[in-house]
This record gives structure tokens, sequence and C-alpha cells, in this order.
């Protein structure tokens, strides 16, 4: 059974994902609206996805990104990075600090379905190979 | 000197000014000193009879005598400076003596009559005897508030 | 996104309760900022606050797809940006654009939820853009990581470390119910997750408080606190949450908190010690003819040194007492807004001189009075937009609030360019007030001494502005405990001004000391312009006033023996001690000045003992009080006292009344 991460301050917006993603089943939602619960439920939970919020309160996105990426258990798990910000700068920033892949929100929920399905999809091919 | 230890007692302190004897409460009385010297200020009410330093703050000596309508009295060796607490603020008053703590049952204190003799206003809060001495208990807020004159005109 | 989603309508009672909070935080965090416009520390909390609110309702807008909503909160969230990137000075115009446009946003919300049309957002969104730069790209990382207080190491630091468990996380107990406690404990200074050595992850909360025995409680939840060393710098942890640029300055931990109340016993100690020399000085003066000239030389040494190094302390204790006038100010601009909008008025209040640093005691003193004559401007002061119009003026009225200070003196002053004082009404309210009124045209000073009369009631009683609190005859009366003096000028139809001067060093000062018959006086020396002395024939009586030749004029002059019944026989010279300057200047006789001292000054606080003329208390070494005259007050009576039938010293006692 997958463990997704779903990281965002909005309360709003979690509900959103989490519904988009239902289509998945099955599958069991972990919510985290700050960078440091992220991290909690990372450290006491294996997880193999995150979707992640950058501009958040107290820890930035990619703080939590990088800080992630150094953790072995979690070097590879796919992050999905949802955030407000278009610009290519900041899409190279992300994926410079280790986020597997980027969308924009608002967001169509087939397309995160989408994504989230071939992400996880990668992943367990990933891992079965030995990584 | 105590009464009958029945019912709640209080501490009052006894003092005298022109031969009556009063009460306040002790808890109300911060300290006595033998009154030294008092600066006088200029155009104050007549009943104060200036400034003195206690404890490093400055009071007001507020002359009993000249308050209850007597004639003033020359400071003696018996002259006290009963510095009261009343709310925020601290007060000196000026009487002719002042020895006495004693313990009185709150029960014994009746409220004085309205035709007590030369006395008006509300700072006679009540009256005690105590071995055959009539005490008058003084309310200490209507005491300092000057604004309230004191004696029947 | 090109077509409407259904898909997240079904998310709108989400939504709406979101904005709700977004909205209202919003509405706190602006009213704040209002409020404490001009104090750096709190307006960037609130600023990246507010930012994130924006950014928040802009995105969960466009996941329901009102637009209008949408882009009204993303021009706020630019323009907060703007601020927040230091490329534009949040302004008092500039919050009232910011509350404008929260409301509007509010009604977008309000109009989506009830089913109706949306209001159109195109003026307030013109308004913003009016007064923010555009847009520059948006920035991309971590740079703008949520700015935190900037570290004050004056309460104890504590190092709080949380490690997360499965079985605490079960109870309830994360790492956000840590850090909510510990946010009711005191300020977190930083949060950092840490990799121990055995690949657990821990959270390290530097937090910043003084009830440490509140701590306690989440021992039990496994927390583990450590004192931190005031000194050290916070650390560098990657991934700390820091306000950003802290890597290249350390921590100011060279700034200490102080309680109020020690520094009063401080000053109360150092008080005791100008006493003591004093009276140590006296002791040795009478000691000196014992003693061998050469040895009383070192003596003499000695007490010079002492004095210049208690002045030093004495000094330096002062300045740890000094606070920024800006206290006091920035409630102002909150006062003003709230009273302009009920009278119908356009007001800008001008700040200056907000950094102006004035005694603790002295802010405390003043806020009312300074409230009070802002209010009074707001009130009485301005005139309403066409009132102004139709006398040639912009509508909206200026309110100027500055404080400098020069040498010994913080002045601080409350300007408006309104409709000035009228003195032929204040004149004819006197009269029937019975109060005594000078025949000839009032200025600036004698308009304020009626204004301060406690028997001038003006037809605001019942006037919330003025009537409620403190009234300009409890102003003067401040100030003047103060040690101070108030003045005011004012032009009918152009303006008024307040300037109210106060000593800096509150509690010791120079003071001359002058005999009066048996008793003795002092009088601050700053406000002595000179001490003459004149003989009885110099004397000449004006319709029963004395004055005396003076500097090619005339000095009206007051006996302090006759002014406050003091026997005293009248000898052939006497001193008198000039206060005030050129047309205001007089004249306070005494029998003689008998030196000067340096005095420590105490209030006389209870009403029993306030008298006009008379500032406060001292001690000049005996034990005995010395009153301390207060210059102006005595002046004023002078100056004033030819309106008046002069008698006795009855004249004197009427003022209080």
């Amino acid at each position: 059974m997958h463990r997704i991460l779903i990281v965002d301050d909005s309360p709003t917006i979690r509900k959103m994902v989490r519904a988009s993603l239902q289509a998945l089943q099955p599958v069991e939602f972990l919510d985290a609206a700050t960078g440091l619960e992220a991290i909690e439920h990372l450290a006491l939970a294996r997880v193999h996805l995150v979707v992640l919020d950058l501009n958040m309160p107290d820890m930035h996105g990619i703080d939590v990104l990088k800080f992630v990426r150094r953790q072995p258990r979690y070097k590879d798990v796919p992050i999905l990075i949802l955030t407000t910000r278009g610009d290519d700068a900041s899409r190279q920033t992300a994926q410079q600090a280790g986020a597997t892949h980027y969308m924009t929100k608002p967001f169509a929920p087939d397309a995160l379905a989408a994504t989230v399905q071939a992400l996880l999809a990668d992943f367990a091919f990933a891992e079965s190979d030995g990584v | 000197m105590t009464t009958g230890a029945s019912a709640a007692n209080d501490t009052f302190i006894v003092f005298s000014v022109a031969a009556t004897a009063y009460a306040l409460r002790s808890q109300q009385v911060q300290h006595m000193e033998m009154i030294d010297q008092v600066t006088r200020v200029p155009n104050a009410a007549p009943f104060v009879d200036g400034v003195v330093f206690s404890r490093g703050q400055v009071v007001p000596a507020v002359n009993l005598r000249v308050r209850f309508g007597f004639e003033r009295a020359p400071y003696d060796v018996r002259t006290r400076l009963l510095v009261v607490q009343a709310d925020a603020r601290q007060v000196g008053l000026v009487v002719d003596a002042a020895r006495e703590f004693v313990k009185i049952p709150v029960t014994a204190i009746q409220p004085p009559q309205e035709a007590l003799a030369g006395l008006s206003g509300k700072y006679v809060e009540g009256i005690v005897s105590l071995n055959e001495r009539l005490i008058l208990v003084l309310n200490l807020e209507h005491l300092v508030n000057f604004s309230e004159p004191l004696v029947a005109a | 996104m090109s077509e409407p989603e259904p898909f997240f309508q079904g998310f709108l009672d989400d939504y709406f309760a979101e904005c709700d909070e977004h909205l209202a935080g919003a509405t706190r965090a602006l009213l704040a900022l209002e409020a404490s416009l001009g104090t750096t520390g709190t307006d960037r909390v609130l600023i990246d606050e507010l930012f994130r609110d924006f950014h928040s309702l802009k995105g969960i807008s466009a996941m329901v797809e009102l637009r209008p909503a949408e882009q009204l909160a993303h021009h706020l969230e630019d323009y907060l940006g703007a601020i927040r990137d230091r490329k534009v000075t949040l302004t008092a115009a500039g919050i009232d654009v910011l509350i404008d446009g929260t409301q509007r946003l509010e009604q977008v919300v309000n109009a989506y939820r009830s089913h109706q049309p949306p209001p159109s957002i195109d003026d307030v969104a013109a308004r913003i853009e009016a007064i923010a730069p555009r847009p520059v790209k948006p920035d991309a990382g971590p740079d703008r990581v949520a700015e935190r207080r900037a570290p004050e190491p004056s309460l104890p630091r504590w190092r709080c470390t949380f490690v997360p468990t499965r079985e605490l996380l079960a109870r309830g107990v994360g790492v956000d119910n840590i850090r909510k406690r510990l946010t009711e404990i005191g300020t977190i200074i930083d949060a950092v997750p840490h990799v121990r050595p055995d690949g657990t992850i821990a959270f390290q909360f530097t937090l910043e408080t003084a009830a440490a025995d509140a701590i306690d409680a989440l021992l039990s939840d496994g927390v583990v606190v450590e004192p931190i060393d005031s000194t050290a710098v916070v650390g560098d942890a990657p991934g700390a949450v820091r306000p950003p640029g802290a890597g290249s300055t350390a921590a100011p931990t060279h700034i200490v908190r102080v309680d109020l109340m020690r520094l009063d016993q401080l000053m109360q100690n150092v008080g005791d010690l100008v006493i003591s020399r004093s009276r140590l000085t006296e002791a040795l003066t009478r000691l000196e003819r014992h003693v061998p000239s050469s040895e009383w030389r070192s003596v003499q040494e000695n007490i010079v040194a002492i004095d210049r190094q208690l002045r030093t302390l004495r000094e330096g204790i002062m300045r740890i007492r000094l606070v920024p006038i800006g206290e006091i100010f920035r409630r102002m601009p909150f006062v003003v807004r709230d009273l302009a909008r009920e009278s119908g008025k356009k007001i800008t209040l001008d700040l200056q001189g907000q950094g102006t640093e004035i005694d603790k005691y002295l802010i405390e003193r003043m806020l009312d009075p300074v409230l009070h004559l802002v209010r009074n401007a707001v009130s009485h002061g301005i005139e309403t937009p066409d009132v102004r119009i139709a006398n040639g003026k912009r509508p909206e009225g200026t309110i100027t609030l500055s404080a400098f200070t020069s040498g010994e003196t913080v002045t601080i002053e409350v300007a408006d360019d309104g409709r000035g004082v009228d003195a032929a009404a204040v004149a004819a309210r006197a009269r029937a007030a019975g109060l005594p009124v000078p025949a000839d045209t009032l200025d600036g000073s004698a308009l304020l001494a009626l204004l301060c009369s406690s028997g001038f009631s003006t037809n605001d009683e019942a006037d919330r502005a003025s009537g409620r609190g403190v009234g300009m005859s409890v102003v003067k009366s401040t100030v003047e405990q103060l040690s101070g003096t108030v003045t005011m000028t004012t032009e009918p139809g152009g303006g008024t001004r307040f300037t109210v001067e106060l000593p800096l060093t509150l509690a010791i000062t120079d003071a001359l000391i002058g005999r009066v018959g048996a008793e003795v006086f002092a009088l601050p020396q700053g406000a002595v312009q000179e001490v003459i002395e004149v003989t009885s024939s110099d004397v000449r009586l004006v319709e029963r006033n004395e004055i005396i030749p003076y500097r090619r004029g005339a000095l009206p002059i007051v006996r302090l023996a006759r002014l406050f019944g003091i026997d005293s026989a009248v000898g052939e010279r006497f001193h008198v001690f000039v206060v005030g300057r050129g047309a205001a200047a007089v004249g306070l006789a005494v029998d003689r000045i008998i030196g000067q001292r340096e005095i420590v000054v105490r209030a006389i606080n209870d009403p029993l003992a306030r008298v006009d003329g008379i500032s406060g208390a001292t001690d000049l070494g005996d034990g005995r009080v010395v009153l301390i005259l207060d210059p102006g007050a005595l002046a004023t009576f002078v100056r004033t006292r030819e309106a008046r039938a002069v008698g006795a010293v009855g004249d004197w006692g009427r003022l209080q009344a």
C-alpha cells in the first residue's frame, strides 16, 4: 500500500490534492501543514511519494527538500513540487535541490493523478531494480 | 489589653486627639514616628501642616486636631505622626498621643448615633466601649478625602 | 487551465472557511501595522504574515476559479512582496490601500458565497498598482524564508530538543503540538531538524522565555531542555530557519532587557549616594580648620574625584532608562484615523524624531498628555474638508508630532494647520466661567493659561474625544510636575502649535537654594537666567505690583515671603531670581541665595500636598523636606496678576480653585 505525504499550509489545498489522488487507491495519506511536520512524518513512517508546497511559514519547501535528500532512506523517493510559482528559475532551483517533478497551481485533478501515478511506478521499478 | 476572645478580633491602634480616643485598623497604619520637623507647604489646606519625608517618600502631614475642628496645639514629646495607607496613598496623621495596640472584637463596634455631638460626616465608622472608655473607630478613606468638609460649619 | 473545473467546487466550504481565516488574520495584522507604523521591529513580522495571507488567498481562489479574488489577492501579495523586499516603504496611505483592498476582497468572496455577482476590483487594483512598483521576477528560493523577529537575547534562552516517536504521535504529541506549546511559553527563535548519530531525527528549538518553570511541563513528552549560554551565537545548522542575512551578523548579544523597577531602585541608590556625599562634604567642611592644609588638599582632591565619578555614574544610569519616544508616537496614527473618520475629516499625521530618546518615566507620564493634545488637534484644530477648501486650504489637514533633544532638554511638539484658537471665544467662555481675563488682546501664553485653568470647561464634556480622560489643565500640571514647560502659539485660520519642553535628567538636577524667612527653597538652576541683588529703594510700585529696573526695561517681581505667607523682615537688600526670557521674564524675590546644590528631586504625589508653584521636594542633607519651586507657574502668576484685583495671599489660593 502506497503512502503519500501531502505537504501544504492550506487545508483546502491539502483536501483537494487528497481528493484528486483518490483514484490511486489503495493509498494512505499523511498530511503536514509545515516543513517540520513533514520531516516528522518522514522520520516515523515509510513514505512512497511526497507532494510538496514551497512557500510555507516556518521552513521553506526547498529547505525541506534539501534536508530530506540528505537522508539515505529518502535519497530517491519521488518528491513532486506543487507550487504557485511557474517561472523557469524556480523550476531550476527545485530541480537542483532534488525535486523529482514540478507542477504549478492551480492544477487539474486528472493531471495531478496521472503524474503521481507515473512517479510511483518509476519509483517501484527503480526499487525492484535493486537500488 | 485584650477583651474576650470569642468573636473575630481586629487589631487597632488607639490614639488621642484633644482628649478623645480614636482607633484605626493596624493594617492601615504603616508606622508611627515622633514628629520632627514638618516643612510647611504654602497655601495648602489649613489642616495640612506640611510635608515630611517618611522612608524616602514625601508624605503630607494632616493635623487631626485641626481637621476635627479643634484649636491647633504646638507639638510636644507625645505628638506622633501616624503614617497610614489609604488606597495607593500614603498620608501622615498628626495626633496628640498614640501608644496602644488593642484587639477589638468586630461585633463590639456599634454604628455611630446621629446625635453624636460635634461630629458629622462619615469618617466615624463606629463606636466601641473599652474599659469604660469610649473609642471612635475611624474610616480612613473618608478621613483623608479632603474634598469633604468634616465639621459642620 | 482553460476550462472551469467542477471537481473543486465540492470544496467550497473549505475554501470559504480558509478565506475567512486569512481575511480575519490580514485585517488584524493591518490594524496592528497601522498602530505600530514606524517601529521597525514589529512591522516585518506583520508584513510577512500579510504576505502569506494574500499568497494563500491567491492560491486557493485560483483553485476554485474565483478570478477576481485571485487577481486582487495577487495584487495585494505583490505589493506586500515589494514592501517586504524593501523596494517600497509602507506609509499610512499604503495601509489605507491595503485595508481597502482586503475589504474588497472580502466582499468578493462573500458575493461568491451568496451567489451574487462580485463587485468590481478595478478601482482598488488601480490604486495598488499606483503605489506599488511593477512586480519583478518572483524570487525562486529560500532567501524568502519567513523572517523571524530579530533575536534579542535579553531573556534566558533554552535549547529544547524533541525526538518524535510513533507512540507520541499516536498520543497527539507531534512536532507541531510541541511547537505550539513552546510559543505559548515564549518566543521561538529558530527550529532546526537534526539527524542524530543513530540516524533518528530530532527537532531543536531555540526558545526565549522568562518562564523557565513552564518548560517543565514539556519534559514528560520527551522534550530535553538545556539552558543556552546567552553569549553564544545561534547555530548555523543546515536547513535552519533563520532571518535572512543572519549568517553575516551575529545575534545582537549586547542588548540586555532590564526590569524598570530595578532601574528605579538603582536610581534611588544613586540619589542616596548624592545626598550622602553632600553630607560628607558639609561635615568635612566643618573639619577643615582642624586639618593641616597639606592634608586637606588630598581630602579636597578626593571629594572632587568622588563628585565627578558620581556624576558619571548617575548619567550612565540615566542613559539606561532612555527609551525612544516612538513608543508614544506609534499609537497616534490609529487614534487620528479613528477620530478623523468619525468627524469626516481628512488628516495626515506626520511623525518626526521618533528615535528621540527620553526617560522611561517621562514616556509613561507623557502618553496621556500627548494623546490629549493630538485628539484636540483633530477635534478642534483641523476643519472639515469643505471648510478648509472654502478657506483656500488643501482639504487634507496635517498634524505634525515631533520630538528632539537639545542640550539638557527634550522638546515635544504637536502642531496642526487648522483653524487656530479663537481668542475671543476663549475669552468669552472664560469670563462666563468666572475666570479673570486680562483686558488686552490675549497672546499664546495668556490663552494657554485660560485653557488650562481648571475652571474652564469646554462644551465637549460630553465630547468623547476631549471630555474623556485628560483635560488641558492636567496636561499642564503633568508637564509642570515633570519640571517642564508647555507653551502655545496660534494663528487664527493658520493653526496651532503646542510645545512641551522637559528636562532630560529628571531625578537629579542642579538647583539654587534661597532662604525666605526661616524657610528654604530650591529652584532648578536651568530655569534661572540670572540672580541679581536688589536694593529696596530700586523697587517701584505700579498699581500695587512691584517692579524693578532691569536691563533698560522693567522686571515685575514677586516676593515669595508675601506670596507664601512667610514671616520675613524686608531687608535693605535682597536677592531676585530672574526666570523666563524677554517680555516673559519675572523676578522671584527671596531674602538671600544661600548656595547651589545638586539635588535629588522627589515627587510630591499626594493631592493634599500639591500646590501651584511647588514642583517637588528634596532633602538637602538634614532630613528636612525642602520644597522645589516651579518657576513656570510662578512666572505665569506674576504675569497675569495685573488682570486680577491684587490683595493678599488669597489671590494665589484662588488659582488653585
